[in-house]
C-alpha cells in the first residue's frame, strides 16, 4: 500500500489498549469508542482542535490514543555500504518510479558527509567522505503522539493497515508540508508530482526496503519505541508549539 | 519530446565561452541510447577533425542513459567522452566513473551533459534540478577534489553530488581524472576540464525516473536480474567449497565464515553467501581480501562500496590508522583493482599482502584521489620505475634535478615516496614531472628507451603506449581483437567476465556454443587453439555489449549476466536482460536483435569518427595493432602452446579477417563499408566518409 483512501479508513483497524498510562491524565477511549468514531471514516487522533496537549488556552479535550505500530524498520549503519537499492525499491515498487527524493528509507543524505553536513570538512566526520559509516534513517512510527499527525491540520495521518502504520490518506492530505517540518527525524517526504505528502506506510508488513538490502542492513523488527530518541534533524515540534488558534492559521498559506 | 520511462527527454548543454545554457531534444540522440553513443554522435556533429584535446571547441560528453538512475541492476554509471588527451594523436576515448552522479543528473532531469568552449576565469557548474548555474571557482581552483567537494557541499548542502577535478587537472597533466563520490574516477579526462577552466559541476536531483512497466512486473524482473549476478566481475562461484555450491574456482566471490570487515565497528562477518540470498550479495565480493591480502585486507576494511543502484560492492574502504601518523594524510580511503594497486606500482620492492603494501596502496589513493591523478592503467608507474632502474632518469636528467629526487625512498620501498614523485608530476615540477605528466604516449616520443621498453611482456604495454587491459591472456585471440579496437588501454569486460565465472570449462564451452555458435570458441586459459568463426562472434558480442553497457547505461566490469550462479538453470544467464530491461523501463518494444542494432550502430560510428580523426584508410594495419611481445613472449615456447598466452602473427591476421566479416567490415581495410554503415543508419557518416576519401 503506497497510499491510503478514505475509503480505506477504519477498514482494518486493530487498537491496542495501553496498559500503562498515568490515569486521570489520559482519557483512554474503550474499544468501542473509538472504533466508533474511526467507523464515520475520520480519524479520530489528528482532529486540529486535539492538538492542543499542555497548551494553556487551549479548550480541555478529551485526549484520544493510537495503536502503537506492530513494527518497524531499523538500519545497521555499519553494514550499509551506500547503494541505494533500498531507497530505489521504497519507490519503484510502491510508487513505480525511481526517485530517492521521494523514498521514505533515508540514505543519501547522510552518505557523503554524514547526519551533520559538511561543516566538519572532509575526513573528519561520517559518511564517504569522514568515516565511512553511513546512518540509515527510517522512520520510528512513532508512539503516541505522533509528532507528524498530530501537526497535520487535516487529520490526513491516519493509523491504519494490518501493522499499524502511520500512514498519509491523500484524499485528506492538501500537501502542505506541515507534517515535515514537525518530524523530528525528517521522515515524512513529499511528492512533488501528485502534490501529496507521503511517509513510511511500512509496505503492509512486508517492507520491500528490507528485502531489496544486499548488505541485511535493514531488519524489520517487533516495534519498540524509539520516538525518544535524540533527533537527528532539526524540526519544529509542532504538536507541542501549535495551539489550535495557530494551527489553523498554519493553513492559510499551507494549502 | 513527452517524456518516457526512462528518457528525461532533454540533455542539458552549456558553452562555457558564452555563459549560455541550452537544452537539445533527446529524441534528436536516441538512436546512440546516451553514454558513449551519444558522445561518439556530439564529436561527430560537431568537433572538427584536427581539433586538439584542449581546444575549447572540444565537447566533453558526461553521458548517462536511459537506465541510469531507473535502478535497474548496476545501472549507475557515467561515460565521459572527449577527444583523449592521453592518446598521442588525442583520438576520440571515454573515460568511466560509477558513483552517485550519474543517477543524480537524471533525477535532476538531464538525460546527459554536454560542455563546450572555455570559462574565461575558474568557475564550477552547479545544477540544481532545471536551475543550471555557472559559479565562480576562484576559491576553489588550486585545492585538492575533496576540498572542492567539501566546499561545495558547505555551499549547497552536503546531499549534492560533485565531480571535480583536482590540481592534475588544472596543470593540464595528461594522466589525470574526473573523480566523483570520493573513490570514483574517469581516467584521462581531467585536463579537458582543467583546459576549459571547469574545477567541478555538482548537481541535486529531487526528481523522478518513471519506469513504464507495471509496478509488479518491474519488481519481479529486478529480482530475476538480481538472481543472475554473481559477485564482481560476474563470477559465479565461490572460491572456497561452500555448502551449497556445486563448484568453487577463481572468482572474486570469496567471502566465507571467519572472514571480516575487521576495521568496521564492531567487525562484521561476510560469512556464507549463498547463490540464493539476495540480501547477502554485498558481501559476496571481499574486495579488501583482494586487493589488500587476506591479513591487512580483513583488519582494515571498514566496508564494501561501489555506485547506485549495485548490490556488488567492488569497491574497498579502509581504515589504515598508520596513515595519519607517519605520512600525515587521513587514514580513510577508498578504491577498487588498479586504483589500489597505483600506490604500489611506483615500487618494485614491497611484499604483497604486507602492512606496508597497504599503506603504500592507501597512501596512493589519498593523494591521487585528491590530486586528481590517473594512474593510466598503471602504464606510467611502469615506466618510471624501469627508467629509474635502467639508469635512463640519471643519463637523461640534470644532475641537479636528479640528485634532488628522494630515490633513496623508493630503494628503500618507504610509501613516503610516493609524498614527492605524486607531487612532482601533478605540478609538473622539473623535467621529470612534465615528461611524465604528459603520460607514456609523449614520453615514448622523447625518450626511444620507453618505447623500446614498450614492445617487452614486462612493460604490460599493448599498442601506442597504451597498457593492455584483458588482452591475450583473456580468451587468446578475443582479448587481442578486443584490444586493438580503442584509444586507450581496452576497458571491455564482457569476455574477461565470462572467462572469469570459475565454472568449469565443459559448462563455459557448452554455454558458449549457444551464445557464440560453438563450443571452440571457448578455450581453457593459457591454452589457446587456432583462431575460429566463434572467437570472432565472442569478440564481437563482447565489444556490441559492451558500449551498450556504457550508453544504457549498465556495468560492464559485473555485466553481462551470460552465465548465472543458478544451479536451476543449469547456469545459464540471458543474454536478453539489456533489452528487457530496456524496453520494462521505456515502455518501448525492444527486442535483442534491435538492441544489438543498436550496438553495432555505436561500435561503427566510432570506428568512423577514429578513422576521421586519424585521416587513416588503413585501420587494419595502422591501427588495430599489438606490440611485439604479444608475438614473442615467452621466447621459449611456440605460439598457440598450453600454458602460454603467446599469440601468432599469420592467425591474428585470420583473426582479423573473421572479426572484420562479423562486423561487417572490409577485410582489407578494416572500415566499415557503406552497406554495413546505411543498414545501421549511418548513411551521413558513409557519405562523410567518401567525402574524405577513406571508404569507397
Ligand atoms: S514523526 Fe517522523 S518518525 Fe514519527 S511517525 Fe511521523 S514520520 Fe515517522
Ligand atoms: S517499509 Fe516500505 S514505505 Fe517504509 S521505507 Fe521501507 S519500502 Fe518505503
Ligand atoms: S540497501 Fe542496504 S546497503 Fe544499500 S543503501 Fe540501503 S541500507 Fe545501505
Amino acid at each position: 500500500m503506497s497510499e491510503r483512501n478514505s475509503d480505506d479508513a477504519g477498514k482494518t483497524l486493530e487498537v491496542d489498549l495501553p496498559v500503562s498510562s498515568p490515569a486521570g491524565e489520559w482519557h483512554i477511549l474503550s474499544r468501542r469508542d473509538f472504533l466508533k468514531i474511526v467507523g464515520v471514516g475520520a480519524s479520530a487522533l489528528a482532529l486540529p482542535q486535539i492538538v492542543a496537549v499542555g497548551v494553556a488556552d487551549a479548550a480541555p479535550q478529551a485526549q484520544t490514543y493510537g495503536p502503537n505500530a506492530k513494527g518497524m524498520i531499523i538500519g545497521d549503519p555499519t553494514r550499509c555500504t551506500g547503494c541505494r537499492r533500498c531507497e530505489i525499491a521504497c519507490t519503484s515498487f510502491n510508487d513505480g518510479k525511481s526517485q530517492p527524493a521521494l523514498s521514505r528509507v533515508k540514505i543519501v543524505r547522510n552518505m557523503n558527509f554524514g547526519v551533520r553536513g559538511e561543516q566538519g570538512g572532509a575526513a573528519r566526520g561520517e559518511g564517504n567522505y569522514g568515516n565511512f559509516l553511513i546512518v540509515q534513517e527510517t522512520c520510528r512510527q512513532c508512539a503516541h503522539p505522533v509528532p507528524c499527525q498530530l501537526a497535520c491540520p487535516n487529520g490526513a495521518i491516519e493509523i491504519a493497515g494490518p501493522v499499524n502504520a502511520r500512514i498519509i490518506n491523500v484524499d485528506k492530505c492538501t500537501g502542505c508540508q506541515m507534517c515535515q517540518a514537525a518530524c523530528p527525524w525528517a521522515m515524512t517526504v513529499f511528492d512533488a508530482a501528485k502534490k501529496k505528502s507521503s511517509k513510511c506506510h511500512l509496505c503492509n508488513g512486508d517492507p520491500e526496503c528490507v528485502k531489496a538490502c544486499p548488505n541485511s542492513a535493514l531488519r524489520y523488527v517487533p516495534w519498540q519505541d524509539r520516538s525518544r530518541d535524540v533527533a537527528q534533524r532539526w524540526s519544529v515540534p509542532a504538536y507541542l508549539s501549535t495551539p489550535a488558534n495557530v494551527a489553523s492559521t498554519c493553513v492559510q498559506c499551507h494549502k | 519530446m513527452a517524456p518516457l520511462g526512462g528518457y528525461q527527454g532533454k540533455i542539458l548543454r552549456v558553452d562555457l565561452s558564452s555563459g549560455k545554457i541550452t537544452t537539445e531534444d533527446t529524441a534528436k540522440y536516441k538512436d546512440y541510447l546516451g553514454g558513449t553513443g551519444l558522445g561518439y554522435k556530439i564529436l561527430w556533429d560537431e568537433v572538427k577533425p584536427g581539433t586538439k584535446a584542449w581546444d575549447p571547441e572540444n565537447r566533453i560528453i558526461f553521458g548517462v542513459g536511459p537506465l541510469t538512475g531507473s535502478g535497474s541492476p548496476l545501472s549507475g554509471r557515467t561515460s565521459i567522452t572527449s577527444l583523449f588527451p592521453v592518446n598521442i594523436q588525442e583520438l576520440p576515448g571515454t573515460g568511466h566513473m560509477g558513483g552517485q552522479w550519474g543517477a543524480e543528473l537524471k533525477f535532476a532531469g538531464w538525460d546527459s551533459l554536454i560542455i563546450q568552449g572555455k570559462a574565461d576565469k575558474p568557475v564550477w557548474l552547479y545544477i540544481n534540478d532545471d536551475k543550471v548555474e555557472i559559479r565562480d571557482a576562484k576559491h576553489l581552483w588550486g585545492n585538492g577534489v575533496f576540498r572542492a567537494t567539501a566546499e561545495i557541499s558547505a555551499e549547497v548542502g552536503p546531499e549534492v553530488q560533485v565531480a571535480a577535478i583536482g590540481q592534475a587537472g588544472e596543470n593540464l597533466v595528461r594522466v589525470s581524472c574526473v573523480m566523483c563520490n570520493r573513490s570514483h574516477s574517469a581516467g584521462g579526462m581531467g585536463s579537458v576540464m582543467g583546459s576549459k577552466n571547469l574545477k567541478a559541476i555538482a548537481i541535486k536531483g529531487t526528481g523522478a525516473v518513471q519506469i513504464a512497466a507495471d509496478k509488479k512486473a518491474w519488481k519481479d524482473f529486478v529480482y530475476e536480474y538480481l538472481s543472475l549476478i554473481g559477485a564482481n566481475n560476474q563470477g559465479v562461484v565461490p572460491t572456497t567449497p561452500q555448502p551449497w555450491a556445486e563448484y568453487y574456482g577463481a572468482t572474486r566471490w570469496n567471502a566465507q565464515k571467519g572472514q571480516f570487515w575487521g576495521a568496521a565497528n564492531p567487525p562484521v562477518e561476510t560469512g556464507v553467501c549463498s547463490a540464493d540470498d539476495l540480501n547477502k550479495m554485498g558481501f559476496r565480493t571481499h574486495k579488501g581480501v583482494l586487493d589488500h591480502g587476506d591479513g591487512p585486507g580483513q583488519r582494515h576494511t571498514v566496508r564494501g562500496g561501489g555506485c547506485h543502484a549495485c548490490p556488488i560492492r567492488c569497491h574497498v574502504y579502509t581504515d589504515v590508522p598508520a596513515l595519519e601518523t607517519k605520512y600525515g594524510v587521513s587514514r580513510y580511503n577508498a578504491n577498487t583493482c588498479i586504483g589500489n594497486s597505483f600506490g604500489k606500482s611506483f615500487f618494485d620492492n614491497l611484499a604483497s599482502g604486507s602492512e606496508i603494501a597497504i599503506e603504500a596502496s592507501q597512501l596512493g589513493c589519498a593523494l591521487a584521489d585528491d590530486y586528481g591523478l590517473w594512474s593510466d592503467y598503471g602504464q606510467f608507474p611502469r615506466d618510471i620505475l624501469y627508467a629509474y632502474r635502467k639508469g635512463i632518469i640519471k643519463a637523461k636528467l640534470d644532475p641537479k634535478e636528479y640528485d634532488s629526487i628522494p630515490w633513496k625512498l623508493l630503494d628503500a620501498g618507504d610509501p613516503a615516496w610516493l609524498l614527492d614523485i605524486m607531487k612532482r608530476i601533478t605540478y609538473k615540477q622539473g623535467e621529470l614531472g612534465k615528461l611524465f605528466a604528459d603520460g607514456p604516449a609523449f614520453l615514448e616520443k622523447k625518450w626511444p628507451e620507453i618505447a623500446q621498453f614498450h614492445q617487452t611482456y614486462e612493460s604490460s604495454c599493448w599498442k601506442d603506449a597504451h597498457a593492455k587491459h584483458h588482452s591475450n591472456e583473456n580468451g587468446g585471440q578475443v582479448g587481442t581483437l578486443i584490444n586493438m579496437m580503442y584509444n586507450r588501454d581496452s576497458q571491455c569486460h564482457t569476455h574477461s567476465n565470462y572467462l572469469a565465472s570459475g565454472l568449469p570449462l565443459a559448462v563455459q564451452k557448452e554455454i558458449g556454443a549457444e551464445l557464440f555458435g560453438t563450443p571452440d570458441a571457448v578455450d581453457a586459459n593459457n591454452n589457446y587453439t587456432k583462431m575460429n568463426k566463434g572467437k570472432a562472434v565472442f569478440a564481437k558480442l563482447s565489444l556490441v555489449y559492451l558500449e551498450l553497457h556504457n550508453s544504457l547505461t549498465a556495468c560492464n566490469w559485473t555485466l553481462p549476466v551470460w552465465v548465472s550462479p543458478r544451479k536451476d538453470r543449469k547456469y545459464r544467464g540471458d543474454i536478453a536482460m539489456e533489452s528487457k530491461a530496456l524496453a520494462m523501463v521505456t515502455g518501448e518494444t525492444v527486442s535483442r536483435a534491435d538492441l544489438e542494432m543498436t550496438g553495432m550502430r555505436i561500435l561503427h560510428l566510432f570506428r568512423a569518427l577514429t578513422a576521421r580523426y586519424m585521416n587513416e584508410k588503413d585501420m587494419r594495419k595502422n591501427h588495430d595493432k599489438a606490440n611485439e611481445w604479444v608475438f614473442e613472449y615467452p621466447a621459449d615456447k611456440p605460439a598457440l602452446s598450453a600454458g602460454v598466452s603467446r599469440m601468432d602473427r599469420a592467425d591474428i591476421e585470420l583473426a582479423k579477417d573473421l572479426f572484420y566479416e562479423e562486423m561487417g567490415w572490409d577485410k582489407a581495410t578494416g572500415m566499415p563499408t557503406r552497406a554495413t554503415l546505411e543498414k545501421a543508419g549511418l548513411k551521413y557518416v558513409a557519405d562523410e566518409l567518401a567525402k574524405q576519401g577513406l571508404i569507397a
